[in-house]
């Protein structure tokens, strides 16, 4: 495969239109590019020839300086235990949950990009799978953090794994949280295998255009010595489809699993079958709203909007829409669901929920942002307009949170009134979702640096046939 | 905010460094005895050799600690039988005592103390005792507690620095030298009121040394009115004894006779006791309770809301001052001549009272009794001794007997008199024991300054460095024994003595009054026990005169009460009401409008003598749930009036938090700053209440108040002229904020109906009223089917089974138009989807074969007076955790009392605040009716669910099923994910948010179960029902195997049977009206399947499908039809 010299002088002109080649016919790749071009301005980032942006380094140190808040809150709440936070009882579960759904909501889109979309031959995930593959993995990381945390004991998290150890601890399998931890301990496994089997044919692009010996050095063993041979593709597709399919239940149960936590309880609300499609909806809504919130500034400051087009964005905006409309239909059957049931306590605790209770406001606050403000998403022009997108997904953002933020305060209102109580998170807890916020941004950062944050396999063979491409005829398809 | 409160006590505190931090000499020559090699360079100035030996030093105090003598076991001598003989003494198995515990007015409640490794570590009542029965009160419980508290003074001080017991008593004997040729004119004692034989046997002596010496007694909150009526009555000071088991109807005259004052224990028993409605023959045979028809019935009228009225049938809610009128009022209409006229007319609710009470009162002749509170004037005792009269109680209900304290006093002269000689200078030697007169005086006495400038001798002997004790107030001060730690005698409300005794050596010397005296008046010993043996001894020649003196004081000892020491019965005059008439006998007038203000003792605290006792300032008040301060008690409609809030508004609430108004109070010109304001429904209009007892300003760590807890000194608004109601009060317009920790904000059931109740009537038409679950659901009624116990069963108890074989007539009418259904739908009984328990034992089902440990609450009989709470935290090593943590909704208790308002309507079982469609400003309006509301108790502990929902959540197997049947919580699997609490529909599950339990500060650690666990931070605990006792019993049954086969105690299945009744939770222990019973289901004979099988009970969210093992029976009252709306 061939591939231009790169040049130090920052070439522009390198990567500009090829009038000679007709546009992508469904107009997901813009910008007249060839194989070359296209490889080398995704390559050129993590080379080191792109300069970096002024942008990168103001996202890069709020990230790390928001990190280093993470590592304070972590010291702090490990000094003195869980009382550090604003917990009490009856509402045991605080925003250490809320943060830990949250982020594997988010978590959700990636493989769902990848693998899902892939399956199902969308041709536009070949443009948001790398990245978004990258938001799942360290998605789920800051949420892998809550659960540990979060526990009065944290140092005894293995107990959660059916290790065997001569004293017998061994897990309770009846729990969600057992669940839980499977669950979330599969899916991190499969997409960060599922993203880097993915990455390989990329590292090897990077090898073969290294600048110095480090490059050279570190991508290289990334790389895992692709030669670019048959016998490599035909593996690596085979490899790459059987991900796939491992990663599409995977999509399904984890957010399935999660809702568990709250489904099999008996608490009022919580104790709802609506709950697995709900939460796997939700996952799906906040996940492409943050794939949205990712691809805007990389094609802001990458000027990626070549290969992240209006199309793409588009499309990641429907889904939105679609998905979105799927959880304001839950939010419809929890309340049908507590009123039809005749259940005295569920109501009750609806009407407390939305109405009379202390939290009210946090209802709406969540209707507003997850239900109504969607709805603009219905307008074209509103979804072509990347600062509309941004603010609607941002809004998805605040709407997630406080949906499950709705799920948790709901145990200040459960069956005796005796013990009903309100909640109010402390400062440390702001400041561990400050922290994980601040890792996501670090690491996140770093990728785009030093990753291919498009995938070039694929967008190569994404570009029409006239280009060198394969049409966009994804690895899939050959791997019989 | 960072955890402030959270943290852990400052300073660890040992006992063993104060001496040597004193550096006293008794420290040196220990030291030097110990040591008498290094002496020398012990004094010397610091030398190389010194240095040297500095690491050496270390080791040398870690080995002096063994010469403490505090850490000696306390049998140095033989002192003590055993209760329970063991066979031998075995370390683990721990020893009971019985001693007695003086309180209000030194009027003991006898105790039965348990010891392990020498360690008193937890009291119950003793139920021999005629003051306890054994039930206890929550003081009594907590005061092993003050046992260790590390703040307790160690050390005796003489201006302040640290000095000896010899030089104090040389001091002391050259006074009294002086003293001698002066008859001791310039001697007086203040004492608390002493009921003790034999310090009043000392202080006799003293007195034929000493003539002109004075003995006087102060306790701020006493019962001179009631002495005072008793003597304008009868011409002789008397005690009332009512015997409330005889009582049919009582009147309660803003009286809380169930929860506080010296007999309260036993008069909750006896009164609750005819409260306990039983349908089964069986269960009224073993006298569970009573038949329906003969309930008592209990009238109230009272200002602040109280227990006592919260438990009544009828409750008429007055300003204090108008108690007076009422009892007027119903006087003249019992036509009792000699009555003033009533000048202002009483409130349209209470005229109306008056006819149907009369009524009631006089159809009871013989069986009714008019009671008044210690806050009412002397008229109001005397008008009741009159109504009693009349109504023929004297020598049925209500019993004279000589007075039981050993000086009868009247404690406001007392301590007026002795501030005017102190002021004259007629004061030489000045001793204070115990009491702590310069925090609790009436304000315009202005003790502490007179104290200051009296140039007497004064000293002071307490247990704590308090106000009283400041240097310069007195200069000697002493420490004294806590009543663990020393011999003593103590008599109850009816006169019965009791020894108490030692359960361990005086942890750092404290001294006690007996010693004191026996060392002044050089009896030749000044050992507490050779005193009040030799007192004993004299009282055996005289009496018994039969037997060993030995044998009999030891049976004295074990038994915890001395026969025959019973007050005599006196036998009284008609009553003279001339001095109603008597300006010097009333009570100054109170301005009849405006606010007026009670003061009445803390519900926990009491006088404030209990401040330093974290157990008891951590137990939720009965009835306004707050702990860790008081504050100004105002009904709704008076805070609607003044402009007073609660931060929810009193329409709802919250668990831990209430943001509460701070305002100042103005009474006669002397003005408390600022005082939270809290509102509580059922108060009186126009009326504040203000407990006494916080607000301390020195006397331990946890009394003081910081500005952020422990409340508001009530005592500086007390005068003479008001010391219990003061007219004319002046309340500022709210400044500040205040946060209360008040464990329990919401009070509206909510239409829930977690408390079932119902009428006699209500009850009489529908037996299985109670069993109508909240939740309209498939399983209405059936739920009962959860019901223990088998058809057999039920016969045996003289009840229907509701699921006999023969569905046609199956338990339960029908309402009309309701289908008549031909027996219950079996598939929803128990309403799983699983089939029956398919493990069998000997053909039946397994889980009737072991044991099944089961629980019940009888509503009806729970005054809510919270003692299981602190009997929990006692037995279960539950940590305190400050008010800063309950405020954050963190509080540990293993058992809570739950306290709800309602307000009835016409329809039975319905509630007009609980409703949901009963909200916002309706529902604000509502709670102002004072006289409409009333007042449910619940203790909520762990249900111990059959399928406990904390069990299947749990992701290691922490929570795990015992085979009994027991919700077991396993400590060490535990790591904290919390979820388990989450899914407890009851909430009673408790998490160490971070480390509560105190591993720091050593005398706390001694206060400690060794038989449960201390748990650490990150943990989850909850109620286990005393599994350790459960586990005792196991065992000492299997011990016993021979013994109990030989008596024919087998079961079913030919093992040991634990006979009912032999283990007892702790709270039920505890428990003064005896409202739980405790034991195994799957015994035929056990109380609590009696209980069980009773139509009235029911499992508290039992519509969940958990399968409550704890259960309830509805509360039942027995309000007077004849009697108006709004009180009923």
């Amino acid at each position: 495969m061939a591939t231009m010299t790169p040049s130090t002088n920052l070439g522009t002109k390198l990567y500009e239109a090829d009038t000679k080649f007709p546009p992508h016919p469904e107009g997901l790749v813009e910008g007249n590019h060839n194989l070359a071009t296209l490889g080398d301005k995704i390559a050129d980032v993590s080379i080191q020839i792109t300069p970096t942006p002024k942008a990168w380094w103001l996202f890069f140190l709020v990230g790390l300086t928001l990190a280093q808040g993470l590592v304070a809150g972590v010291g702090y709440l490990f000094y003195l235990g869980t009382g550090v936070w604003g917990i009490n009882q009856p509402v045991a579960w605080g925003l250490a949950i809320v943060n830990f759904v949250w982020w594997i909501g988010i978590g959700h889109a990636g493989t769902l990009i990848s693998a899902i979309l892939l399956l199902m031959h969308q041709k536009w995930r070949t443009s948001l799978n790398r990245f978004a593959e990258a938001m799942t993995i360290f998605a789920v990381m800051c949420a892998g953090l809550f659960p540990i945390l979060h526990m009065g004991r944290p140092w005894l998290a293995y107990w959660l794994y059916p290790v065997p150890v001569n004293f017998a601890a061994w897990p309770q399998f009846r729990s969600p949280l057992c669940w839980d931890v499977f669950a979330v301990t599969t899916y991190f496994t499969v997409s960060a295998v599922f993203w880097y089997v993915g990455l390989i044919p990329d590292f090897a692009v990077l090898r073969d255009i290294a600048r110095n010996k480090l490059q050279r050095g570190i991508y290289g063993m990334l790389a895992m010595g692709w030669r670019g041979s048959a016998i490599h593709w035909r593996r690596y597709e085979k490899l790459y489809l059987l991900l796939a399919g491992l990663g599409t239940p995977l999509v399904f149960s984890v957010h399935t699993i999660v809702s568990f936590d709250f489904a099999v309880s008996i608490v009022p609300l919580w104790h709802a079958t609506i709950f697995p499609p709900f939460f796997v909806a939700g996952a799906i809504f906040a996940g492409f709203a943050m794939v949205i919130w990712l691809a805007v500034p990389l094609r802001q400051f990458y000027g990626m909007s070549d290969f992240i087009t209006n199309k793409h964005m588009d499309f990641c905006a429907k889904v939105m829409l679609g998905t979105g409309l799927l959880v304001s239909y839950g939010y419809f059957c929890e309340v049908w669901m507590a009123w039809y049931s005749h259940s005295q306590i569920e109501w009750d605790t609806t009407m407390q929920r939305i109405w009379t209770g202390p939290y009210w406001w946090a209802y709406w606050v969540l209707i507003l942002t997850n239900t109504i403000i969607p709805q603009f998403l219905w307008i074209d022009r509103i979804r072509k307009n990347m600062m509309a997108l941004f603010l609607i997904a941002f809004s998805v953002h605040i709407g997630m949170w406080f949906e499950r933020y709705v799920i948790i305060i709901t145990l200040s209102r459960d069956n005796l009134p005796s013990s009903w109580g309100r909640y109010a998170p402390t400062e440390w807890d702001y400041l561990l979702f400050l922290g994980t916020i601040g890792m996501f941004i670090t690491l996140f950062s770093l990728f785009v640096r030093f990753v291919p944050m498009l995938s070039i396999t694929e967008m190569r063979e994404f570009l029409p046939k006239a280009q060198g491409g394969r049409d966009g005829h994804a690895v899939m398809e050959n791997a019989k | 905010m960072p955890p402030k409160a959270d943290q852990q006590h400052d300073d660890p505190e040992y006992f063993q460094s104060v001496d040597a931090w004193m550096n006293t000499t008794e420290f040196s020559d220990l030291m030097k005895n110990e040591f008498p090699d290094d002496a020398a360079e012990w004094l010397d100035p610091v030398s190389r050799r010194q240095f040297l030996t500095v690491m050496g030093a270390s080791v040398a105090l870690a080995g002096a600690i063994g010469c403490n003598p505090s850490l000696k076991p306390a049998s140095a001598k033989k002192v003590v039988p055993y209760v329970r003989q063991p066979d031998q003494m075995l370390p683990g198995v721990p020893l009971f005592f019985a001693t007695a515990f003086a309180q209000q007015g030194g009027i003991a409640s006898g105790l039965i103390v348990k010891q392990t490794e020498g360690r008193p570590i937890k009291a119950e009542g003793n139920p021999n005792h005629p003051s306890s029965l054994g039930g206890a009160d929550a003081a009594a419980l907590a005061s092993i507690l003050s046992l260790y508290d590390p703040d307790r003074a160690k050390q005796i001080k003489f201006n302040g620095t640290a000095s000896g017991y010899d030089k104090f008593i040389t001091s002391i004997k050259d006074e009294l030298e002086k003293q001698k040729g002066k008859e001791g004119e310039g001697v007086r004692f203040l004492t608390e009121p002493s009921t003790s034989p034999t310090f009043a046997g000392l202080v006799g002596e003293f007195a034929k040394r000493f003539p002109k010496a004075k003995w006087l007694q102060y306790e701020p909150v006493n019962r001179d009115n009631s002495a005072k009526a008793h003597q304008a009555a009868f011409g002789k000071p008397v005690n009332a004894i009512v015997n409330f088991a005889k009582a049919k109807v009582v009147l309660a005259l803003d009286s809380d006779f169930l929860t506080s004052g010296p007999s309260a224990v036993r008069s909750a028993r006896d009164f609750m006791h005819n409260r306990k409605v039983r349908d089964g023959k069986a269960a009224l045979k073993a006298g569970d309770g009573v038949a329906l028809d003969a309930m008592n019935r209990l009238y109230s009228v009272e200002s602040m809301l109280t227990n006592s009225g919260a438990v009544a049938d009828h409750r008429l809610p007055l300003k204090p001052s108008q108690v007076l009128d009422f009892a007027k009022a119903l006087a003249a209409k019992l036509g009792i001549v000699g009555v003033p006229a009533v000048t202002p007319k009483l409130p349209d609710l209470a005229e109306k009272w008056l006819v149907p009470l009369a009524d009631d009162l006089n159809a009871h002749k013989g069986s009714a009794v008019v009671v008044v509170g210690d806050a009412q004037p002397a008229e109001v005792h005397l008008l009741a001794l009159a109504i009693n009269e009349k109504l023929g109680a004297f020598k049925s209900v209500l019993t004279f007997i000589e007075p039981v304290e050993s000086k009868p006093a009247d404690h406001f002269a007392d301590l007026k008199n002795l501030t005017e000689d102190l002021k004259a200078g007629k004061v030489d030697l000045l001793f204070v024991l115990g009491g702590n007169p310069v925090y609790d005086a009436p304000v315009d006495l202005d003790f502490g300054k007179v104290l200051m400038s009296s140039k007497a001798v004064k000293v002071r002997f307490a247990t704590h460095e308090d106000e009283t004790a400041i240097d310069g107030q007195c200069q000697w001060f002493v420490n004294a024994a806590h009543y663990l730690e020393t011999w003593g005698d103590v008599r109850g409300h009816d006169g019965t003595a009791s020894i108490q005794q030692p359960l361990i050596a005086p942890l750092s010397g404290g001294r006690s009054f007996l010693e004191l005296f026996s060392t002044l008046l050089d009896l030749g010993t000044s050992d507490p026990l050779d005193v009040v043996q030799a007192q004993w001894h004299k009282h055996f020649d005289e009496k018994v005169k039969t037997g060993d003196f030995t044998a009999w004081w030891e049976k004295c000892l074990r038994d915890g009460v001395i026969p025959g020491t019973a007050a005599a019965e006196t036998t009284v005059a008609t009553v003279k009401l001339d001095a109603l008439n008597d300006a010097s006998f009333q009570t100054p007038a109170i301005q009849a409008d405006g606010l007026q203000l009670q003061f009445l003792p803390d519900p926990m605290l009491f006088d404030g003598r209990y401040a330093n006792n974290g157990w008891l300032q951590e137990t939720p008040k009965p009835i306004t749930k707050l702990t860790w301060d008081n504050a100004a008690i105002v009904s709704p409609g008076t805070a609607a009036r003044l402009g007073i809030v609660n931060a929810f508004g009193f329409t709802g609430g919250e668990n831990g938090r209430t943001v509460a108004d701070m305002v100042s109070l103005t009474v006669n010109g002397r003005t408390l700053d600022k005082v939270a304001v809290f509102i509580l429904p059922g108060h009186a209009d126009d009326a504040i209440t203000l407990h006494l007892g916080h607000g301390r300003t020195r006397g331990g760590k946890v009394a003081v108040a910081q500005g952020y807890g422990t409340g508001f000194a009530a005592y500086k608004l007390r005068a003479t002229m008001g010391l219990w109601i003061a007219g004319n009060v002046e309340v500022g317009k709210p400044t500040e904020k205040y946060f209360l920790a008040c464990t329990q904000g919401q009070y509206a059931m909510e239409s829930r109906r977690p408390v079932r109740h119902a009428t006699v009537e209500e009850f009489r038409k529908d037996k299985e009223f109670a069993q109508v679950p909240a939740q309209s659901a498939a399983e209405y009624k059936e739920l009962r089917a959860l019901t223990p116990g088998t058809p057999e069963d039920f016969e045996r108890l003289g009840l229907k089974h509701p699921h006999a074989k023969g569905h046609d007539s199956h338990g339960h009418d029908h309402a009309a138009g309701e289908e008549h259904h031909a027996g219950h739908d079996k598939r929803i009984i128990p309403l799983s989807l699983y089939p029956e328990n398919p493990s069998k034992v000997n053909g039946k089902d397994a889980s009737t074969a072991y044991r099944r440990w089961a629980l019940v609450v009888d509503l009806g009989a729970c005054t809510g007076c919270s003692v299981c709470v602190t009997a929990c935290v006692s037995e279960n090593n539950i940590p305190v955790v400050g008010k800063d943590t309950v405020t954050r909704g963190r509080a540990m208790h293993w058992i809570r009392v739950d306290r709800y308002f309602s307000m009835p309507n016409d329809e039975p079982m319905s509630d007009d605040m609980g409703s949901a469609k009963v909200q916002g400003a309706k529902r604000s309006e509502m709670v102002k009716k004072s006289d409409r509301i009333r007042t449910h108790f619940q203790p909520v502990l762990c249900q111990q669910c059959e399928k406990a929902p904390c069990e299947v959540v749990c992701p290691v197997g922490a929570t795990v099923h015992s085979a009994d049947g027991l919700n077991d919580m396993a400590y060490n699997r535990c790591v904290g994910t919390r979820y388990c609490s989450n899914n407890c529909p009851y909430k009673v599950r408790r998490f160490n948010f971070i480390q509560y339990a105190d591993y720091a500060t050593d005398s706390l650690k001694l206060v400690n179960n060794p038989e449960v666990s201390v748990r650490t931070r990150g943990v989850m605990e909850k109620c286990t029902y005393c599994v350790q006792r459960i586990r005792n019993a196991e065992m000492e049954t299997e011990r016993e195997f021979d013994k109990r086969k030989a008596a024919g105690k087998i079961d079913q299945f030919g093992r040991p049977k634990i006979m009912d009744g032999e283990i007892v939770t702790a709270c039920q222990a505890a428990c003064p009206a005896n409202a739980i019973s405790f034991g195994d289901l799957n015994d035929h004979d056990s109380a609590v399947l009696r209980a069980k099988a009773e139509d009235h009970n029911y499992g508290l969210l039992a519509e969940l499908n958990v399968m409550p093992r704890t259960s309830y029976l509805a509360a039942i009252r027995n309000p007077n039809p004849a009697m108006p709306k709004g009180g009923a």
